[in-house]
Order: structure tokens, then sequence, then C-alpha cells
């Protein structure tokens, strides 16, 4: 805008810009600061305070700022200090993953995918070309069986044993991990079987159903009320184990079982979040012209070349950037776990449960278990995965923009 | 598309929007099933009574509105996210007013670096928070809670916005600065009524942090009773041994079914007022 320039326009913007400024120095920029700082220090449970005497402490900690120390009582314990060596909290959740034997298997994981990524980028340069293709079907079955085979001669699991061994961040994380490639794309096909469906013209009882399937997103505002009637639902005399026995079996008892209680979250968490991807991908389907259907209908195309040709090229720019967002919330996934299993079922006492993903991890170690250093050691390691991620979605967003404007 | 569908995959259809009905419905069924039955039964034993009310009483509903600090909850609830919500539609909408309606140096830069910070999770800040509250001396007090739930929400809020107001045109309101407007004044009298959709999502979003938010509600005002919110309650609630299982799902009904008729009511803006505005999620 044109009227207000120079110094003017500089006293306006930052007029308008400061409340939030302020408000994110001090709500989001002052917390990853003195996060970043206490990963460094033994601060638990018996050391709560402050020692003002050092510079950094009596800069950062509130308890030592003079104008509040009135308001700040100091609790009982010693006062924390710099840990020796000083990654020493971090050296505790992941440093054994740097020993020979949990590198080799790290390695050995990368060799199991390596067919995949290389019959991506083989599919993507043969893209160029105009003739001698090989068909990129072809390739990726291929690639698969490969990597299946692959799998199994390297003893996967076992390499996965190893990692999960090395400390509890990796357990932790490749859990989290796990859980969001189980939940994403169920819940990305579940929302795309939906949105077909409901897009059809000629179908009736539209209205009802477009209603009633997206009331869980209405729910999932206040996630962990309703996490807390799926865990009634699976509870052992839930109403899931009823319905079993009414034709004479015996339920399980799902949650104190590892992998079936992996299972309830990650059918509760779809329950949360297909409504999403469901909306967005009817908006999506409304936008691809019925024409090419037309079209494709007089080439003799069925039902699964006009879906994997026509739908789900044209509904990509669309989906890609919300599925990618999806996947970053997934991983900070809190309530839905905490409600349902609260992190369990553990294997042994002081390592992380079966369903103890990263947000549930933190929240126990800084809650219940009050092991500061650590849990803002494993904050600042979450951190920097989480602002790649992103960095990694503002590019795909931008892409897919660029792509189709 | 005219061509008319086979049977069998027409009944394939409505199977499966049969099934995800009830998967989609049953856990909020269950719950209202719950809330009408005697004591401390969350469960029934017989078979029908899973599915359909054949037993209903009042009861649980009665005891958490009267004898309950159940409708302090609510109040606690509806005041805390209201004054949010239009906190943080203040703060954000000056914001990307002056983020869309500006160029200047660093803008781009700030936009990156807003949503770079937010990637930081509220849930591993919140002893930092607490603790600058305790020294603040609003610790426990609802308005350390609005703070820290404005905060939270105004870089959705901003990005939001900022989004929107970038379709609208500027045109229109240099226009009206040619009439003799400022440009503050042409933006609140000519962009802000058209970007109505974006704000009612905005303010819908920013309220329903406040209204369904646990953990920070149960770190942050952790007592006294009086001073709770509705759903850290609850839960709480749900928790404790002593408490009979349908007062809480009585009060679990009376919080999720409102939530959810003004979720299923701005159904149309979603589909609108999040799409435009850029950033999905």
């Amino acid at each position: 805008m044109s009227a207000w320039m120079g110094r003017r326009k500089w006293i306006t913007v930052s007029l308008f810009l400061l409340p939030t400024i302020l408000a994110i120095l001090v709500f989001n920029v002052y917390p990853i600061l003195l996060n970043t700082y206490i990963s460094f220090t033994n601060r638990n449970k018996f050391r709560p305070n402050p020692d003002c005497e050092v510079t950094l402490t009596g800069l950062l900690d509130p308890l030592c700022w003079p104008a509040f120390r009135e308001n700040a009582p100091t609790g009982l314990g010693s006062p924390y200090t710099l840990q020796d060596p000083i990654f020493a909290n971090y050296d505790a959740l992941m440093g054994k993953l740097f020993q020979p034997d949990a590198l080799l298997s790290l390695f050995l994981i990368i060799v199991v995918f390596a067919p995949l990524f290389g019959v991506n980028y083989f599919n993507k340069r043969q893209e160029r070309k105009l003739d001698e293709k090989i068909a990129p079907g072809l390739l990726w079955v291929l690639g698969i069986i490969l990597t299946i085979a692959l799998f199994f001669i390297l003893d996967v699991p076992k390499s996965i044993a190893t990692l999960m061994d090395t400390g509890d961040f990796l357990a932790v994380v490749l859990r989290t991990i796990l859980f969001v490639a189980l939940r994403v794309p169920l819940t990305f096909v579940l929302g795309l079987i939906l949105a077909i469906i409901l897009n059809l013209e000629d179908l009736k009882g539209k209205t009802f159903f477009r209603v009633v399937l997206f009331i869980p997103w209405g729910a999932s505002s206040v996630a962990i009320l309703l996490a807390l009637v799926w865990q009634f639902l699976f509870r052992q005399q839930g109403t899931i184990n009823q319905i079993i026995t009414q034709f004479g079996g015996t339920g399980p008892i799902w949650l104190n079982n590892p992998i079936l209680a992996f299972g309830v979250v990650v059918l509760a968490d779809i329950w949360f979040s297909y409504p999403f991807f469901m909306v967005s991908i009817l908006g999506a389907l409304q936008s691809v012209p019925g024409e090419l259907y037309e079209a494709a209908e007089v080439d003799g195309a069925g039902w699964w070349t006009q879906l994997m040709k026509i739908t789900l090229p044209l509904i990509r720019p669309a989906v890609l950037p919300a599925a990618v967002l999806t996947s970053i919330t997934a991983f900070q996934m809190f309530g839905t776990a905490f409600a349902i299993t609260g992190g369990g079922p553990q294997r042994g006492a002081g390592t992380p449960g079966a369903t103890e993903f990263v947000m549930v991890y933190a929240f126990k170690q800084i809650f219940q278990q009050q092991n500061y250093g650590r849990a803002t050691a494993f904050a600042v390691l979450i951190f920097i995965m989480l602002f790649l991620a992103t960095l990694y979605s503002l590019r795909i967003t931008k892409m897919t923009k660029g792509a189709y404007e | 598309m005219k061509r008319k569908t086979k049977p069998w995959i027409r009944v394939l259809q409505y199977a499966i929007l049969i099934i995800a009905t009830i998967y989609a419905f049953y856990p909020v069924w269950f719950a209202i099933l719950a809330s009408g039955r005697l004591g401390d039964r969350l469960y029934t034993l017989n078979f029908l009574g899973m599915f359909i009310p054949t037993e209903w009483t009042f009861e649980n509903y009665r005891v958490m509105l009267f004898e309950r600090p159940f409708l302090t909850w609510l109040t606690n609830s509806l005041k805390v996210a209201s004054i949010t919500t239009l906190a943080s539609l203040l703060v954000s909408t000056s914001a990307a007013f002056a983020l869309s309606r500006f160029r200047f140096k660093g803008r781009e830069f700030f936009l990156v670096f807003l949503l770079a910070i937010s990637t930081f999770p509220g849930l591993l800040s919140l002893v930092a928070i607490a603790q600058l509250l305790t020294a603040l001396g609003l610790y426990g007090k609802h308005l350390g809670l609005i703070l820290a739930y404005t905060a939270g929400t105004l870089v959705f809020c901003t990005w939001n916005l900022k989004g929107y107001f970038d379709t609208i045109p500027v045109e229109m309101e240099e226009s009206a600065m040619l009439d003799g407007c400022g440009p503050l004044q042409a933006f609140i009298l000519i962009a802000l009524p058209l970007a109505r959709p974006a704000l009612a999502v905005t303010a819908i979003l920013g309220f329903m942090a406040g209204w369904g938010d646990f953990v920070f509600a149960s770190v942050l005002v952790p007592a006294p009773d009086s001073l709770k919110l509705a759903v850290p309650a609850l839960y709480a609630l749900a928790n404790s041994m002593s408490v009979p299982w349908g007062y809480f799902a009585a009060g679990a009904v009376i919080v999720i079914i409102p939530t959810i008729i003004v979720y299923l009511s701005m159904n149309r803006y979603f589909e609108g007022g999040l799409t435009l505005g850029g950033v999905k999620g």
C-alpha cells in the first residue's frame, strides 16, 4: 500500500506487530532458550533450585529474577549445576547409537530400503526419456520383492531391536514413526474411500452420511474425553469384549498386550483424524472435471485405472500438503495415547511402554519423574526433527502450489 | 456420469457407509447411553442395552448440574475460551493486516520465523511457562492460562488470516483511500467484512484451543475446584475411583454435544475458510 511511506510506515508496522512479537518472545522463544539451557544441567526432582550465582542460570531462570523473588517459592533440595560432561543428558538418551553394532544395524536398515529409493530415482529419470521405457509398475514390484527379501536376509527385526536398545530416544521415536506410518496412510485410505462414495451424484441419504461421518472432527477438539470413552470400550469388561462374549469367545485384555494396545490407539486416533482427510479430499474431488471420467470411459478404462490415472494425480496438490502436516501433528499426538493407555503397557520398570510416543514420554519425564534435564534434552532433539520436517513440508506446499497455479 | 451403477456395487457402497457410520457414531452414542445409566454402572449387562437405551435416568445429569461444581467448571471454560478467542483474534488480525498489506524488510523472514518457532511443541515449553507465570504471580490463575492459550494459537491464526487477506484485492481499499479513508480505516471497512469466513474459522479454532485443552489447563490451574476448567476436571473425575462413571458420562455429554453441533454448523466454513487460507491442519 502506497499511502504510508518511510518512517511512518515503519512505526505502523511495528505497532501492529508488537503484541505478536511480545507474545512470541515470552511464550515461544524464551521457553526454547530456557529448555536448551536446562538440557545441559542435571536438574531433577532432587535438584530443582537455581544457583543464581551462575551467570546463565541467573539470567534465564525466572526464579532468580529480582522482581519475582517474592512470588516464586524455592522448593526443597539442592541447586542444579551444569552436567559434567556437558552432553551427559544427550548421551543418556542416545549415546549408544554411536557404537559399532548400533551403527551397523542402522546401515543394514538403510540397505533394506535402498531398492525402493533406487526404483523411485530410476523411474524419475526414465520419465524424461521418450522410448525404451521399462514399465514403472514392474520396477516397483521388483523393488518391493527385493526389499522384502533383504528384510529377511539381513534380519531387520534384530537390527531394530538393537537400535531400540540404544536408549530412550530411538525407542520412543521409532515407535512414534511406526505409529505415524500406520495412522496416516490408513486415515488417508479411509478418507479417500468415504470421499469417493460421498461424491457420487446419485447416492441417496448423502447429507445424512456427510453429517454423521463429520462428527469425530467435532469430537476431536475435546479429544481427551473421547479418548477416555475409547478406553472404556476396550477395557477387560468393556463393550468390545462383551460383544465377543455374546458370540461365545473370550476377549483379550486389550490394553495389557503391547501389540493390541498399539492397535487400539491407532484405531482411536484414526477415528479422530479421518474427517479432516475426508473433507479435504471431497473439496479436491469437486474440482475434478467430470468429462475426464467420461473420456476415460470411452477409452475403456476401468474403475481402478480411473482412480490411479485421474483421481489420485488430480487431488494430489490439495492432499499432499495436508498429508505432510497431518504426519507432523500425528508425530506430536498426545491425548489419545495418554488417556487410553497412559503410555503402557511397559515391559519393565524404567523403560518406555509400547504406546509411549514422543509427547507422552516427554510428559511423563517432566511431570511424573520430574527428570527435567533428560526431558529438556529430549525436547531439543524432537524440536530439531520437527523443525526439519516443517521446512520440508513448506517446500512441498510451495512445490505443489507452483505447479498448479 | 450417467451410467447406471450395478446393484452389488451399490450394496457395497452402502455397506461401507454403514460400517463407517457405526465407527463414527458409536463412541459418542456409548457416552450418551452411559450417561443415562444409574449409579456407577459404566456398562450394561444385557446385549441390547449396549446399542439402545433400555434404561434411562436423568439422575446423573441432576447430580452433575446441582450437586457438583460442574456449572462453575463450564463457566470457567467458557470464560477462558471466549477471552482467548477475542484476544487472539485482535492480536492476530492486527499482525495479519501488517503482514498482508505492507511490504517491508524482513517480512518473509518473520513469517517463516513464526512457523519455525511454533514447531517447538507447546507441551515441552510448559515447564518454562509455568515457572514464568509463577514468577509473575499468575500461576493458578485464569489470566495466566489465557495468556498462554493466546500465545499458542497466535501463529496459526496469523498465518491463516494473512493467507485469506492476501486473496482480497487491495484495489478495493485503494479506491476507498482515494475517497479519503486512511489505510487502517479502509482495511476495517472494506477488507474485514469480506474476510468473515476466515475470521469465523479462526475464532472457532481459537475457542476450541481453550475449550478442549487438557494439558495446559491441568498443569497451569491444578486447583482449587472453583477455578478448574471443565475438560481437566472431568478427566480427573473419570480417573478417581470413588466417583460413579455415570457422572463423568453425563458431564462429558454436556461438553461434547454442543462442541459437535458447533462444528457441524461450521462445516461449510471449514471447507472455504481453511482451504483459501493456505495453511491447513
